[in-house]
């Protein structure tokens, strides 16, 4: 979608791309830490909460990066990902074993089920299309999740979800189920990380900038679109596995296609193509609304203008200026 | 029973108009309206507002204002990424549409508010043993003539000719000297109108709340898939197809036919994209 980030058009110097890329390493390193730190700085009950939501968004509009960003497909109905793997994890929860593990393991596999059935279909598509029929799938799925009653609990959802265990040990709400969210976070980051930077990855971006001229060269566009979709339902799923534990619920409106609207737009105001972007884009988002929705009334107004704005003048977002202002720090050739 | 089918059927006489526009919205300029459905919405909310001072001829001026909106939305926001990626557009008009949701809940706040009809639409009538209100007939039967219009104007002026120039071959027409730019624009406006008009006259049947706008958009994007995108006819089939869906059966039925409805949908983007009658452009 958004012109490359990665072309470096000048003759980059060894040494210099080499002592950006150690301050790349240390910025993240860094980064990871003060996340992990956060409980051990007196923060508040509350805030720590509110930061397990806001981190949980963050892995899910990463794994919708992986889409929007890295292979150019809108999709309109990324809600499906997480909301299905709320119910998948829940339900599981509730009648089988909280063990986390266990639990992320089957929402992450029965994500990859419905993304793999969904992408039979969808990656014959691109553009609009695309988005459209993403919406509707995720729409079909949100239907079923309010009519199926017996097992989805209708438009209640699921209610009374167990805390989850860890080798044994139930998970306390508050600092230590933060951290459980603090550490998958960091991890699906890392992974996603290698995967975007692996060749597959740069397939993904051959895909993005002209799928026609992808294909000319031989590359499979389908079966990497396939790829990638099952890929990114698996994170979103992690993150519809934690979300489940921290509401102790599931609730079909995480199904519903303004929540797929929601994500999207947060994944792009945080910037696409970066993976961290979409990360600062949900834990503003998360803080932004929950502060603000109380004393002004017209947050939602505000996400619009910021959202529209955003898409007009800044389609980079938050995450591709930044990535500017830190290539100008570190130049990638003297000046 | 019969009484779904015929709520069904006033229903997709206002989807009807609604997804009519977004059909030729889409033709025209290959422009995905979301905000579609906020227009409608505030076509309704306008009405009310009007109403107390101006009576029923509100249900003219609230259109009249929001086309004048709609061309300014158009101007500002469309018209600059017109030379983008077809999906900016998508992006854009569903952060509008966000924007005027929460414009609404803002100045005018969450409540529903049910309008009683004009008095001499009041009562009901008597259809098969079955009392039905006078006034949903009138709706109904206004929103299809004014649908009817609609074709009369696309199929048999010379801004009709252009239009449907347009949506067949649009560097063609250009080409021919038609200046597209500007029809798009009046375009929209017009079917921001008739949004709006749909708004105001099912405000006594649908009552007027802030996400009216977010329901009926989806349904119209159904509606116009079904039809085929940019082909006029089928569209207003494609509105009855999913009104009668959505009512036939009512309740607990109704939301299994819905979620029937959506894979319908996706099985004819994919096998069928040219619509049910094979008319219609491929997104």
């Amino acid at each position: 979608m958004a012109a490359s980030p990665d072309v470096e058009n000048l003759t980059p110097d060894a040494s210099r791309t080499r002592s950006r890329e150690v301050a790349t390493q240390v910025l993240l390193a860094c980064s990871a830490l003060l996340v992990l730190a956060v409980p051990f700085l007196g923060a508040s009950p509350f805030f720590i909460t509110l930061l397990t939501e806001a981190l949980i968004f963050g892995i899910w509009a990463m794994s919708l990066d992986l889409l929007v960003g890295y292979t150019g497909l809108v999709s309109f109905g990324h809600a499906a990902s997480f909301g299905f793997a709320t119910y998948a994890a829940g339900i599981f929860a509730m009648n089988v074993s909280a063990d986390f593990f266990l639990s992320t393991a089957v929402a992450i596999i029965a994500a990859a089920a419905v993304a793999f059935l969904t992408g039979l279909v969808v990656t014959r598509l691109s553009g609009i299309a695309f988005a459209i029929l993403t919406l509707c799938i995720c729409q079909v799925l949100f239907q079923i999740s309010v009519v199926w009653r017996s097992f989805t609990g209708g438009l209640d959802g699921l209610i009374g979800v167990p805390l989850p265990t860890l080798f044994g040990r139930e998970v306390e709400p508050g600092e230590e189920l933060y951290l459980l969210t603090a550490v998958s976070l960091i991890v699906c980051y890392l992974l996603l990380r290698r995967l975007v930077e692996s060749p597959f990855g740069k397939t993904l971006l051959a895909i993005r900038a002209n799928e026609d001229r992808a294909a000319a060269i031989g590359i499979d566009v389908r079966r990497h679109k396939l790829v990638i979709l099952i890929i990114s339902w698996m994170t979103g799923g992690v993150a519809g596995t934690l979300f489940v534990f921290l509401k102790a619920g599931a609730n079909p409106m995480s199904l519903y296609w303004i929540e797929s609207g929601n994500i999207l737009a947060i994944t792009i105001l945080g910037g696409i193509g970066t993976l961290f972007g979409p990360v600062i884009g949900a834990i503003g988002f998360i803080f932004i609304r929950d502060q603000v929705t109380t004393m002004y009334r017209a947050w939602q107004f505000s996400f619009g203008l910021a959202f529209v704005l955003a898409v007009l003048f800044m389609p980079s977002g938050i995450g591709g200026i930044a990535e500017r202002i830190w290539r100008r720090l570190w130049p990638a050739r003297s000046s | 029973m019969f009484v779904n089918s015929l709520n069904g059927i006033i229903y997709g006489s206002f989807l009807a108009l609604t997804s009519l526009g977004l059909s030729l919205v889409f033709g025209l300029g290959r422009v995905v309206n979301f905000a579609h459905g906020v227009l409608y919405a505030l076509g309704g909310y306008f009405f009310i507002i009007f109403l107390p001072s101006l009576g029923w001829s509100a249900m003219v001026f609230a259109p009249l204002v929001v086309v004048p909106l709609a061309i300014a939305m158009e101007w500002l926001t469309i018209a600059p990424i017109r030379n983008r990626d077809e999906i900016y557009t998508l992006l854009v008009t569903f952060g509008l549409s966000f924007m005027i949701t929460g414009a609404i809940e803002y100045l005018w706040g969450t409540e529903t508010t049910l309008i009683k009809p004009p008095v001499i639409f009041q009562g009901t009538v008597d259809i098969l043993g079955n009392q039905f209100p006078i006034y949903r007939l009138f709706a109904s039967a206004l929103s299809l003539v004014v649908t009817g219009l609609v074709f009369v104007f696309i199929q048999f002026t010379p801004v009709g000719l252009k239009i449907r120039a347009i949506t067949d071959d649009n560097e063609m027409a250009e080409a021919l000297g038609i200046n597209t730019r500007w029809l798009l624009t009046s375009i929209f406006g017009g079917a921001a109108g008739f949004a709006a008009f749909a708004g105001a006259l099912g405000a006594p049947i649908f009552s007027v709340e802030p996400e009216m706008g977010m329901g009926i958009i989806i349904d119209s994007f159904l509606a116009v898939i079904l039809g085929g995108l940019g082909h006029l006819p089928g569209t207003a089939v494609g509105a009855f197809i999913v009104a009668l869906a959505k009512s036939i059966g009512g309740g607990y039925i109704a939301e299994w036919a819905i979620a029937v409805l959506f894979l319908v949908v996706a099985a004819i983007m994919v096998l069928r994209p040219r619509g049910v009658f094979g008319r219609g452009r491929i997104a």
